[in-house]
């Protein structure tokens, strides 16, 4: 299997500024000058070593991960971030048919409102189910393009060709792909999926926050079980994260305790904070990386800062 | 995990044991929200014999912190951290929110500076 990151930002979209963006460019210039780089051939190496908040972003776009495998491709959440993979797909597969299963955790805003912008869509031979947990599902996402809110409605998007309303804890299959659907803890209810296939197994569970891990296995502990890889929401910091107890949301701190306790491989932060800078976000993945040496010396446990464009093979 | 408590005047020093984790968090977070319950809000929390904490056990001290902070009833204060476990405050960031002293009788000269 193979996924991919499109939209790793929580809570509303957020470009990179001007300032930011000066900034970084500060910050390489006078690494640049204490480097004595004074030939172009130099530069491609140099910028390979500067450090990854100024030579990457995190990037702006919200929540969408796309996770393919031999025959079927599933988008979890439509957030911005289903715009690039759209454009994507549109250049990928040229006047084939595109067939995409959309998966939404929840119906917050974050996590639809890049569907109207989803170009394959719109393209009466493509083949698109949207699944989701929440009840009238079809309803929501249709109510997303009232004319009050969106000129065009729903109905125009004649590649989506079916809503699938599940329910709560219910396993299903696309393909040969086993689904496994977990309830999480956040306002309005959110869905968490396993994915099983060919051996691999990758969790989405983002938007959710976990307040205790008391003694006895919690049903979240087991549903992340020996998985390969668990994308987890890490919006806050642990300090955050219970200035704003009830908000929903998690921090790298509770995720590493979890993915050690349920014998994780891979364990990917996402749904930044949008307040926070690609420095501070690197800072925090610092931190995680040192939380994990300190809490345990023998793991294979590896961790990941989500960006736009991360790719994870398994 | 074993807790015991000492009193000094209006203080409680509680002493912890062992693991701070999901396993003990629990334990350690009744045991000072029954002290909160008699109206105690002064607390020096002795982890001289806490080799490890995790999340958990943060969130303990986060949670009954925020609460002994609401209205200005008191605060609880950390005293005698391992070197290990005093890194793992300092990359939480409770460091910069918490009274962390070297020793007990700091932390307790502390409510009446």
């Amino acid at each position: 299997m193979k996924v991919k990151f499109w939209g790793v930002r929580g809570s509303i979209a957020t470009p990179l500024t001007n300032i930011e963006l000066n900034d970084k460019i500060k910050k390489a210039l006078e690494l640049a000058l204490k480097a004595g780089l004074n030939a172009p051939w130099q530069t491609p190496q140099f910028i390979e070593q500067l450090p990854w908040y100024i030579r990457k972003t995190a990037g702006g776009d919200t929540t969408c991960v796309e996770v393919e495998t031999g025959d079927n491709r599933l988008i979890f959440d439509a957030g911005t971030g289903i715009r690039p993979l759209g454009l994507n797909l549109m250049r990928q597969e040229i006047g084939k048919p595109i067939e995409a299963s959309i998966l939404l955790s929840h119906t917050h805003w974050d996590h639809i409102c890049g569907l109207p912008f989803f170009v394959p869509a719109y393209i009466p031979n493509n083949n698109i189910t949207i699944y989701g947990t929440h009840s009238k599902i079809e309803d929501r996402i249709r109510h997303q393009q009232d004319f009050e809110y969106f000129p065009v409605p729903l109905d125009i998007m004649r590649g989506i060709k079916e809503f699938v309303q599940l329910r709560e804890g219910e396993s299903f299959r696309i393909g040969d792909i086993e689904i496994d659907t977990i309830s999480l803890y956040h306002p309005g209810g959110c869905t968490g999926y396993k994915v099983s296939y060919n051996g691999k197994t990758i969790i989405y569970a983002t938007d959710s926050e976990y307040k205790e891990l008391s003694p006895e296995p919690k049903p979240i502990i087991d549903f992340f079980r020996d998985a390969d890889l668990v994308i987890f929401d890490a919006q806050y910091t642990m300090l955050e994260n219970i200035e704003k107890e009830d908000w929903g949301h998690s921090s790298t701190i509770i995720g590493i305790d979890m993915a050690l306790k349920a014998g994780v491989k891979k364990l990917a932060f996402t749904h930044h904070e949008p307040t926070y800078s690609d420095e501070k976000l690197w800072d925090i993945f610092q931190k995680a990386q040192n939380y994990l040496e300190l809490q345990s010396e023998k793991n294979d446990l590896q961790l990941y800062l989500a960006y736009e464009g991360l790719s994870i093979s398994l | 995990m074993n807790i015991t408590e000492a009193f000094q005047e209006n203080v409680i020093i509680v002493s912890l044991d062992g693991r701070f984790d999901a396993n003990t968090s629990d334990a350690v977070e009744q045991f000072l929200r029954v002290r909160i319950s008699e109206s105690k809000f002064q607390f020096v929390l002795d982890m001289a014999n806490v080799p490890y904490i995790s999340s958990a056990g943060l969130r303990v001290i986060l949670a009954v912190v925020k609460e002994l902070r609401r209205d200005n009833k008191g605060d609880l204060r950390i005293a005698n951290l391992q070197k290990t476990v005093a890194k793992v405050f300092e990359i939480s960031g409770l460091n910069n929110v918490l009274g962390i002293f070297k020793n007990p009788d700091s932390a307790i000269q502390s409510f009446t500076d």
